[in-house]
């Protein structure tokens, strides 16, 4: 007895040294944070310093544009390399390195490269940079993604298929001026076209299939921005520094740490200076956004959620998506489906109201989102759902809360959803009671979240268990919806067949009939009309566009912030 | 005692091929390829991800895919890394040296605390200080690494800011100048910590019980019968006849060495095998984690050869045969 009670003592005694080692921890923190936050508010700008940019998953180091996959590496290749066109704030493609003319029968596009554009080993930028990267890419050992970027350029395809030598569509005339013919004439061909040089005397003779793994590219990549890479350590670390001959003049900054954290730690390194500038994990936003050296920017972004209904299968042979699938073909369902959640409620509980409710495929930042007022916005309304599933016949016969299907069958629903953050789980009961309160009997399919691989091997596969599924889609800035809502897009994983939403989606890539018509203007008027299509015909629930939450340390300056993303490098400052 | 080496090292081989299978099998098992994280408009098309599928043989039947892994393995070449567009010896080549230096510091903040602590309740047994040792003990062996990392680096990194919270070496410092060895240190010395002190358990309780069991044989009897000092019997005596067993865990631990800590590395953002091998399996980047896998297999393997052929070594009671 005596024994047991000395064990219980001597553990309460380590446990109090524990806990006040915490504690004390904690007061040191309050009283260190006081001084801090000085005189922050009205600074001036400093010249040098060096700003630290973090991200929350570690790069693969294939620091070429050409090359690149995620989101980890092109965080690293922004600071150091450009393109010949940028996005500006419409989300438009304007001259960065080049002016660009497009002729008459809009098939021939020249560009018209700056002169005294450097690359950081000091040679100048010429138009056989920019053929060389067409080149790489169409090349036809190369093994990334990008070929859908050159594959409109004329002869691009028989290059690859190794039919042809040469690319007949480019041609340089001068140092400065490229031109490109393309197959066909298309409204997006500025932004759908491959518009970063790489540098031809600087990677030699290496092949296409080689350059990934070479060093030009992984220890020591060279490119025209405002930073240049001074070190590299892989998967943790890219340090750069100021590119004295940057064509818009030098950056501000000395340089630019790119840092690699993991993400739970985001408030503490946000919190302590040892991060500056990071796009904040939205679960700490909430506590992120309230300290005090923090400047907190939301930027929408060109993303949005869904709930999909399933509509049937692939036809591989075929190329196209049968809708065979009888279960949601009844739009009224579809509708009830929708008014029962509340998706507001859903954004304010877990993701710190970092989203706005969407009912088009559009998000707000994009032009080609439809007004409001000419939708239907499918706001909460769970009375308004159970009088239109009571309308469309699906009502409870047999008693057991359930509603059962217009011929009285059992009637359930099969939703999956990707595990992963902590709040899956929650998020996924949260629309599963929703639709439960309305009388639907919806259940978790296989009864649990799936990891994001076998999610998307089981949509993919057309397994005949899933019903419905929630997913997410982040979109380039041009609004074609071509690549996920053709009725022949793989990617239309809801397998949704739509005559008239094929021809309008075709109808916008085209140029109006009237030459005299703005093209912009007449690409509206379609996407207006097809969003109106897809909002009344709901073959997805559209669920919420996201938010981005920006953590900007108050000593610096000058970051804009996209909804792609942070920009103009070269004007980032220290505020002192 | 060579006779012995070479028997064992001959039986290993039809474990590891064996192991293979199932490493092979496991990895196949897993839903999705490294294409699945591919599923992006933004970056690419359909067509390119079935082209590459074909082009890397991800449509094959297993059996020829697991053929062909081997008969690359065999040569000692474990493919490329679709992840990385690297050979996968280069990437584990990179990682290594830094989970190294973390594991033999880990190892030596091990060893130095649980002999301390075991020397000291060995030789104190059911006093105040041995059931407050063997409380820390059983608390840290209970603290879930994630949690202890967490904490440590709120509280050292955070708020003291004694030592930088995540990665393995500071910006703006040059590979082989003295700032640049300070700078891998102080990086180091956190996960180190949190790694080595919570697993003092095992050895701090070996010694331990070790020690009081030979206190009560009658060559320590016959020494306090001498009146040699109570000291020196624990010290000299006691202490080297305990050591033996801890000695031969060595060879278990050869293992973790280059294994790492999956979770520490990983919160700590610090780049080494651990934390390789969850990125390679979050993206089913296979080649890199079946490589990881069997490097990890064999090193376990002679790991255990090694512990055996050691306690050969100290102790001379053992024979191997």
């Amino acid at each position: 007895m005596k024994k047991s009670a000395f064990w219980l003592l001597s553990l309460l005694l380590v446990m109090s040294v524990f806990l006040a080692a915490c504690s004390g921890g904690g007061e040191k923190a309050n009283t260190e944070k006081e001084p801090k936050d000085d005189g922050k508010a009205s600074g001036e700008v400093k010249e040098g310093g060096t700003v630290t940019f973090g991200y929350t998953q570690p790069f693969k180091g294939v620091l070429s544009f050409a090359y690149y996959e995620g989101e980890d590496d092109v965080n690293a290749l922004q600071f150091m390399h450009e393109g010949l066109l940028k996005v500006n704030d419409e989300l438009i493609s304007e001259p960065n390195l080049a002016d660009y003319e497009l002729s008459e029968d809009k098939t021939k596009l020249t560009f018209k490269l700056k002169q005294g554009v450097k690359w950081h080993d000091g040679e100048e930028l010429t138009a056989e940079d920019m053929e060389y990267a067409w080149y790489l890419i169409a090349d036809p050992t190369y093994e990334g993604a990008r070929f859908a970027n050159v594959a409109m350029i004329k002869g691009a395809q028989e290059y690859k298929d190794g039919k042809a030598d040469k690319i007949e569509g480019i041609k340089v005339v001068d140092d400065y001026t490229i031109e490109v013919t393309v197959t066909e004439p298309s409204v997006n061909l500025l932004e759908n076209i491959w518009i970063y040089p790489e540098p031809k005397h600087y990677y030699g003779d290496i092949s296409s299939k080689e350059l990934p793994d070479a060093d030009q590219i992984r220890k020591a990549p060279i490119g025209v921005g405002p930073f240049k890479v001074k070190n590299i350590v892989p998967g943790e670390m890219v340090e750069f520094e100021r590119f004295d001959d940057y064509w818009q003049g030098p950056a501000k900054l000395d340089g630019v740490v790119y840092k690699i954290i993991d993400g739970s730690l985001a408030q503490g390194l946000v919190q302590n200076g040892e991060i500056d500038v990071i796009e904040a994990p939205k679960d700490q936003w909430e506590a992120i956004k309230a300290l005090d050296n923090v400047n907190p920017v939301e930027a929408d972004a060109m993303s949005y959620s869904y709930i999909a209904f399933d509509w049937g299968h692939y036809d591989t042979k075929k190329g196209v998506v049968v809708s065979d699938n009888k279960k949601f073909q009844n739009k009224s369902l579809r509708h009830a489906m929708a008014h029962a959640i509340d998706r507001q409620a859903f954004i304010d509980g877990f993701a710190n109201g970092l989203g706005k409710p969407l009912n088009t495929p559009f998000p707000s930042v994009s032009w080609a989102k439809i007004d409001d007022s000419e939708i239907n916005p499918y706001e909460y309304d769970p009375e308004k759902a159970k009088k239109l599933l009571d309308e469309a016949g699906y009502v409870d016969k047999d008693g057991d809360g359930f509603r059962e299907d217009p011929e009285g069958k059992p009637f359930t629903i099969n939703f999956d959803a990707m595990a992963g953050a902590e709040t899956s789980e929650a998020r996924a009961q949260f629309i599963l009671q929703s639709w439960q309160e309305v009388g639907l009997n919806a259940k978790l399919n296989g009864g649990s979240l799936k990891d994001f691989n076998l999610f998307y091997d089981t949509i993919e596969a057309d397994d005949p268990s899933v019903e419905t599924f929630m997913g997410a889609w982040g979109l380039a800035n041009d609004p074609d919806p071509a690549g996920i809502w053709l009725s022949t897009d793989k990617w239309n994983m809801w397998r949704w067949y739509n005559e008239k939403s094929d021809e309008l989606i075709k109808k916008g890539v085209t140029f109006p009939e009237d030459a005299s018509k703005d093209v912009t203007e007449h690409r509206q008027e379609v996407y207006n009309e097809w969003q109106k299509l897809v909002n009344e015909e709901l073959p997805i629930i559209f669920f919420e566009q996201r938010v981005d939450p920006w953590a900007i340390n108050k000593r610096v300056g000058g970051v804009k912030v996209t909804p792609f993303g942070t920009d103009e490098f070269h004007k980032w400052h220290i505020v002192e | 005692m060579l006779q012995y080496t070479i028997r064992r090292l001959i039986g290993m081989i039809p474990i590891i091929f064996l192991i293979s299978v199932v490493v092979f099998t496991l990895a196949k098992l897993m839903p999705g390829d490294a294409l699945s994280g591919k599923i992006d408009p933004l970056n690419s098309d359909p067509e390119y991800i079935e082209e590459m599928r074909e082009q890397m043989g991800l449509n094959d039947p297993i059996p020829v895919q697991y053929v062909r892994w081997m008969s690359g393995v065999v040569q000692g070449d474990f493919g490329d890394s679709f992840v990385h567009k690297r050979p996968v010896m280069e990437l584990i080549g990179d990682r290594l040296p830094n989970t190294i230096i973390l594991g033999i510091s880990a190892l030596l903040i091990t060893y130095l605390l649980a002999f301390l602590m075991g020397r000291y309740s060995g030789r104190f047994a059911y006093s105040i200080g041995d059931y407050l040792i063997s409380a820390f003990n059983y608390l840290a062996l209970a603290i879930p690494s994630f949690v202890a990392a967490l904490v440590a680096i709120y509280v050292f990194a955070i708020n003291l800011g004694w030592v930088p919270a995540s990665g393995s070496i500071g910006s703006g410092v040059e590979a082989g100048t003295l700032e640049y060895y300070l700078s891998k240190a102080k990086h180091t010395v956190l996960p180190a910590i949190v790694l080595g002190a919570m697993a003092t358990a095992a050895y701090t309780q070996f010694l331990r019980n070790d020690m009081i069991e030979s206190s009560r044989k009658d060559y320590v009897r016959t020494a306090r019968a001498k009146g040699t000092k109570e000291s020196a019997i624990y010290n000299k005596h006691i202490l080297r006849n305990s050591i033996i067993p801890i000695v031969t865990l060595l060879g278990f631990d050869i293992a973790n060495l280059f294994g790492g800590a999956i979770i520490t590395e990983t919160i700590f953002t610090y780049p080494g095998i651990g934390y390789l091998f969850v990125e390679s399996v979050n993206s089913r980047d296979y080649s890199v984690m079946m490589a990881i896998a069997m490097m990890l297999t064999i090193l376990t393997l002679i790991g255990n050869l090694v512990a055996d052929l050691l306690y050969g070594l100290v102790d001379p009671r053992i024979r191997l045969s």
